[in-house]
């Protein structure tokens, strides 16, 4: 029916005076009623289908009733409904005169019949009106439909001649593919304009393109337009550059500098249809709101209008159940809105409940609908979530990667009613994420596809295809080649798996339920069920979560919550610790609300016979429950924390009183056994092990980090470059007081560089390097036996303590005063080790910084100026003087005892310092002996602190090889990743390596094991996934493999060419010169005459260049 | 000739779903959509807008020859009037206004580019 309206606005405009009666409701009525006529009329000439004229009075009648309710009527027009009117039904279109008016019926008829469906509002109703039964429900569909259709005519009639042009879909039939472009169209030229101007840009061109329109110079461009997805460009359509160039000159924003690029004729058509990765939503997933008091939460589309700019969300409110004034409930919208003003905290997830609003904000505030539906504020919520509408720019639709969590929060309200939620739509995201998570040996499953249920072991991974060898089907044993994609990893119940993403991370476990998207493990730390998904889980041998270690605290250790409380870790959450205190509550805490670690190790309590009870005794308790355990750590001799693995609750971690514990196994100390008052005890001369009660002074003072009081320079962040002094650690945060602006900031070591008295800056945690100077090395080696003797050089002497015989006269004059040391050495390993420590500080003729122990304010200091002590040193062996005193001055101030047991008193913490050392019953005493803080402190706490001494040249080496068993302390060792390595990686065509562990580890059933090949392939992935590469055997074919497996080939001939992998010549490739055992004589090819010696740990063997 | 929106960036622009034209809502109430008025009557009507416009459009185009312009002719607007154009448009036209566009047989083509023949 709209064919005729073009016709009809044609009429008016010639009907003059009928424009003119516009207003005139009596004109407009005739004025449509001719042009209606007409219109018809043509209709009929067109030989248009029949008409239903014959019904029209039966019509007529039914109409007049309709009529009533309609609206107001004349007079009038009352009159002329009686006579007959198909019109009637246009309101405000009735036609006074008859005639006209039965013409107008007719075209309705006429229109009826030739639009047959129901959106021709006339003929439908035409219809409608004659099928009396179906009248309502259609009637009013159709009524409605009506509206813009009538208007439009009111409108047409009102503008006569301005309406619209007709709409024809121009080339709407023309496929695409004719419409692109031929060498006759005109060029499109790509323009450089400024990232986020485009648009402007765009605009500007079409206004200054009317603008210059009728002037001399129009602008001769066709056409302009700009793409979201390619910034930075805009494209002109012209016939020539130098037509675009003058279109686009003096605009803001555009680089013609940057040149006016032809688009060739093949890439036209692309310009305009690359589109964006479409992002759909649809009803059911998962979105999260980007902005707003909402930002980040997980949100659940319900549904989507139509146009797909707003969807309809359900998630959890964050309602203020704290609002800061009373007023906030009464006053205005403005005022309310005011307060959750960003950056003021925004309130916690909770769903909505009734009784908890109202109780804050009044009963009024909620309107309550029928059922669990209420309104606050505004907003609709339903079963405790809110349900609001957002526009779709401001979800983020993709990385959704909901927690198993978050979807359990919107599962908690439904259960026992239908499961809305379905976790198929996450795990299917899950699955498509899958792909960088899987490695070589995992169990796969295929989930879609030809090969669809086909499970296997992964034997490669090769960019999207991932090679798998199938199990338990016909084809077993056949490699497939599989879309990474379309497998999933397979678990099954008994499955010994870890976490490897996600807020479990870490934890390991038996898997004892599978479901499709969802496996579930009895942890073996905490014994509780964890559910995650499958892609964040590999099935591991190893046990126990390897998430011990949370900033410098780790599981079961001792640490200060506040002034009076401590508590033991007993589990380390990904980045919290649930802590078990003294008085036996379990907290969640941070690490920044341990305010530091306390050493027990030496701290010695009282068990109920009055024998001593010290850390790791095996002990029970004799009253209560009688629960048995070993005893982690003591507090103020009164507390005791357990452990004993057969507890499943807070992971085997209790606390009781050390009064009502005996000891389990007889004890070895029994012989000392003595009245808790025995004085001697305290008499600090006479100190013996075992012995020692120290009222010490500066019980609960932890081990004091050594960088406090450094001076020190902010090199990173907002504070750069200012100068300041650690005031406090606590983790790698310091409190600097900075020297400008007497401020106090908090900020990460990582950002401080240690400020030398001569300007010069250094990493706080600088040493020498654990590598001496190669050749010098090796005769550092030297068994730690030999004490001073002149046997290591001067500068090398392992510690004197190791041996305590064989002693200079100054340390024989120490004697005097029980030597905490000797007695300790004999009975911790760790000593020993910390024996070695100096050693790398024996270099320190190179470590300025250490040596300059005046830099350091207080003990060092003193321990400077004691300088008898060091003289007395300087006795025992000359190099000493230099190299101890610098190295650790913390021993010095153990010379200047040594010399005046006098002076000892005036250290600046001489409690510490009391023969309790040895046997320490106050866990404190360790620490603030200076040098406790240099190195030894650490060692003697545990092998675990001994990483605390932050001596890292040290560290990386040292733990593994712990105590005694470590003679060669500087055995250099390739570092875990060495293979990685930016300096390793160029050669790895050509290292040999060898496969090395795999028997132990079953991999394969050690089939590989010996092998030797090269690597062709292989990246660094994130931390957490097993690292492989591909390796080329010299025997057999390339495959992937676990570069934990594979080992550097040694050189073993001279002449031989090698890469130099580790140490100071790293990255570089040498000829093998000469050999001696594990010591080899390299040089360059080019320099034969420039030699070094290298351990032969550093040195891999190559393939030639060619192979 | 349309009206050019004066605000280049402005959220409220809105891209018509049938002819993909650009203008601000005000601009279609008040003048209508100077291709496909005939059949979609915007004019005067801010629900009718809200159905047959939308701000979920992509790529801007400043058609100013029409006639002789590829890129008219390649997004169909060749025949329309002068103005800015929206070169991807999400969303469809309200059924009634398809199911009448069927009846005068022309092919209803979407706007986001999803038949491309």
């Amino acid at each position: 029916m709209a064919d005729y309206e073009d016709d009809r606005m044609n009429e008016y405009d010639d009907e003059e005076e009928y424009g003119q009666n516009d207003r005139d409701d009596e004109g407009s009525r005739k004025k449509k009623g001719k042009g209606r006529a007409e219109e018809d009329d043509e209709d009929q000439e067109e030989g248009n289908p029949g008409r239903y004229g014959g019904d029209d009075d039966e019509e007529e009648e039914e109409e007049e009733e309709e009529e009533e309710d309609v609206g107001p009527k004349g007079a009038k027009r009352r009159k002329h409904r009686h006579k007959r009117s198909a019109v009637s039904r246009f309101i405000d279109l009735e036609a006074e005169v008859s005639d006209e008016d039965e013409e107008e019926e007719e075209e309705d008829d006429d229109a009826g019949a030739f639009i047959d469906t129901f959106d021709d509002d006339d003929a439908a109703e035409d219809i409608s009106r004659r099928h009396h039964a179906m009248l309502d429900s259609r009637r009013q569909f159709e009524e409605e439909d009506k509206s813009p259709e009538q208007i439009a005519r009111d409108l047409s009639k009102r503008y006569g001649g301005r309406a619209a042009l007709r709409y024809t879909g121009d080339l709407n039939d023309v496929p695409q593919r004719l419409l692109m472009p031929s060498v006759h169209d005109p060029s499109l030229w790509q323009v450089r304009v400024k990232a986020g101007r485009e648009r402007d840009i765009i605009f500007s061109l079409m206004r200054k393109s009317i603008d210059m329109e009728y002037t001399a110079h129009p602008l001769s461009i066709l056409s302009a337009f700009q793409r979201d997805s390619l910034p930075g460009m805009i494209y002109v359509e012209a016939r020539s550059a130098k037509q675009v160039q003058q279109a686009v000159q003096g605009l803001v924003g555009v680089y013609i500098s940057r040149g006016i690029q032809l688009v060739p004729i093949e890439e036209m058509a692309s310009l305009l249809t690359i589109k964006k990765q479409e992002q759909t939503v649809q009803e059911g997933t998962w979105v999260r709101i980007k902005r707003g008091k909402y930002a980040g939460d997980l949100a659940q589309v319900m549904d989507v209008t139509e146009n797909g700019e707003d969807v309809g969300l359900r998630f959890v409110p964050r309602i203020d159940l704290t609002p800061r004034d009373e007023n906030a409930m009464d006053v205005t919208k403005k005022r309310k809105k005011a307060i959750v003003v960003p950056g003021s905290a925004r309130p916690p997830q909770k769903l909505f409940n009734f009784e908890e609003v109202t109780k804050i904000w009044g009963r009024k505030s909620v309107h309550h609908k029928r059922g669990n539906i209420y309104i606050f504020q505004n907003d609709t919520y339903r079963d405790g979530f809110i349900e609001k509408d957002f526009k779709i720019s401001a979800l983020g639709l993709e990385d959704v990667n909901p927690t198993l969590d978050e979807i359990s929060q919107f599962m908690r309200k439904q259960e026992g009613m239908e499961q809305v939620v379905d976790l198929s739509i996450i795990a299917e995201a899950s699955k498509k994420a899958a792909i960088g998570v899987l490695q070589p040996g995992d169990h796969i499953e295929v989930f879609e596809g030809e090969q669809t249920g086909v499970h296997g072991i992964v034997e490669e991974i090769n960019g999207d295809i991932v090679t798998i060898t199938a199990m338990g089907t016909d084809i077993e044993g056949q490699k497939v080649d599989l879309q990474a994609r379309s497998v999933k990893k397979r678990f099954k119940p008994g499955d010994h798996v870890k976490v490897m993403t996600g807020q479990n991370a870490g934890e390991t476990g038996l898997v004892f339920s599978v479901t499709d998207t969802v496996v579930t493990f009895i942890s073996d730390m905490t014994m509780q069920e964890v559910s995650v998904f499958p892609k964040d889980l590999r099935e591991a041998a190893e046990v126990g979560s390897s998430t011990n270690t949370v900033g410098n605290y780790e599981l079961h250790d001792l640490v200060q919550l506040d002034a009076q409380t401590v508590g033991v870790i007993f589990k380390t959450e990904r980045d919290s610790f649930r802590v078990l205190d003294q008085n036996g509550q379990v907290r969640l805490v941070q690490p920044h609300q341990i305010s530091m670690r306390r050493d027990s190790s030496r701290a010695i309590a009282t068990d109920s016979e009055g024998h001593e009870l010290r850390v790791n005794d095996s002990v029970k308790e004799v009253d209560g429950e009688a629960r048995k355990g070993r005893v982690l750590h003591t507090h103020q001799s009164f507390f005791a924390f357990l452990h004993n693995r057969d507890i499943t609750e807070n992971g085997g971690v209790f606390v009781t009183r050390a009064r009502s514990l005996v000891s389990q196994a007889p004890k070895s100390n029994t012989a000392f056994k003595a009245p808790a008052a025995d004085l001697s005890k305290m008499n600090p001369a006479l100190a013996q092990p075992g012995g020692g009660m120290v009222g010490s002074g500066a019980m609960g003072r932890g081990p004091r980090d050594r960088h406090i009081g450094l001076t020190v320079t902010v090199v990173k962040g907002p504070n750069k470059g200012y100068v300041g002094r650690i005031k406090d650690t606590n983790g790698n945060i310091a409190r600097v007081e900075l020297l400008s602006g007497n401020k106090v900031i908090s900020i990460d070591k990582e950002k401080l560089r240690k400020m030398l008295p001569d300007g010069k800056l250094e990493s706080l945690d600088h040493r020498a390097p654990w590598g001496a100077p190669p050749g010098g090395y090796p005769s550092s080696m030297g068994p730690p036996s030999g004490g001073r003797t002149p046997f290591g050089g001067s500068s090398k002497t392992p510690n004197p303590y190791a041996v305590g015989d064989g002693r200079t006269p100054a340390w024989n004059a120490a004697s005097r005063t029980p030597n905490p040391y000797a007695d300790n050495s004999g009975k911790t390993p760790a000593w020993n080790a910390s024996s070695r420590t100096p050693n790398p500080y024996a270099d320190s003729g190179k470590t300025p910084a250490w040596s300059a122990s005046s830099r350091t304010p207080n003990p060092y200091a003193q321990s400077g100026s004691g300088g008898g002590g060091g003289s007395g040193w300087g006795g025992a062996t000359p190099g000493r003087n230099q190299t101890w005193g610098g190295a650790t001055p913390g021993r010095s101030a153990w010379g200047n005892d040594a010399d005046t047991w006098g002076s000892w008193n005036s250290a600046p913490t001489p409690a510490a310092q009391t023969p309790g050392f040895g046997m320490g019953q106050t866990p404190a005493d360790s620490a603030p002996t200076p040098g406790a803080m240099q190195t030894p402190a650490a060692v003697w706490g545990s092998g675990g602190g001994y990483s605390s001494a932050a001596t890292p040249g040290v560290s990386s080496g040292y733990p593994q090889t712990p105590g005694p068993s470590s003679d060669d302390p500087a055995a250099p060792s390739l570092e875990k990743d060495w293979l990685f390595d930016s300096a390793i990686m160029p050669y790895h065509h050509r290292i040999k390596v060898e496969v090395e562990g795999t028997k132990s580890a079953h991999y394969y059933g050690g089939e590989f094991e010996g092998r030797r090949g090269r690597i062709t392939a292989g990246t660094k992935v994130p931390a957490g996934f097993e690292q492989t590469c591909t390796v080329l055997f010299e025997i057999g074919d390339a495959r992937s493999f676990p570069t934990r497996f594979l080992a550097p080939v040694h050189p073993t001939e001279t002449q031989e060419e090698i890469l130099v992998a580790g140490g100071t010549h790293k990255g570089k490739i040498m000829v093998v010169r000469e050999r001696d055992d594990d010591l080899f004589t390299v040089s360059t090819k080019e320099m034969p005459g420039q030699v070094w010696e290298i351990r032969k740990e550093y040195l891999v063997s190559l393939y030639d260049e060619q192979l | 000739m349309a009206t050019i929106p004066a605000q280049a960036r402005s959220k409220q622009l809105r891209a018509c779903l049938l002819c993909s034209i650009i203008q601000v809502p005000a601009d279609f109430r008040k003048n209508g959509c100077p291709n496909c008025e005939e059949i979609l009557q915007l004019k005067g009507n801010p629900e009718r807008i809200a159905n047959c416009t939308t701000t979920f459009f992509e790529g801007v185009i400043s058609v100013i020859d029409p006639d002789s312009s590829w890129v008219a002719r390649w997004q169909r607007t060749s025949k329309y009037a002068r103005g800015m154009y929206a070169v991807r448009v999400k969303g469809r036209i309200p059924e009634d206004i398809e199911a009448d566009l069927e009846n005068r047989g022309i092919r209803y083509r979407q706007r986001d580019q999803t038949d491309q023949d």
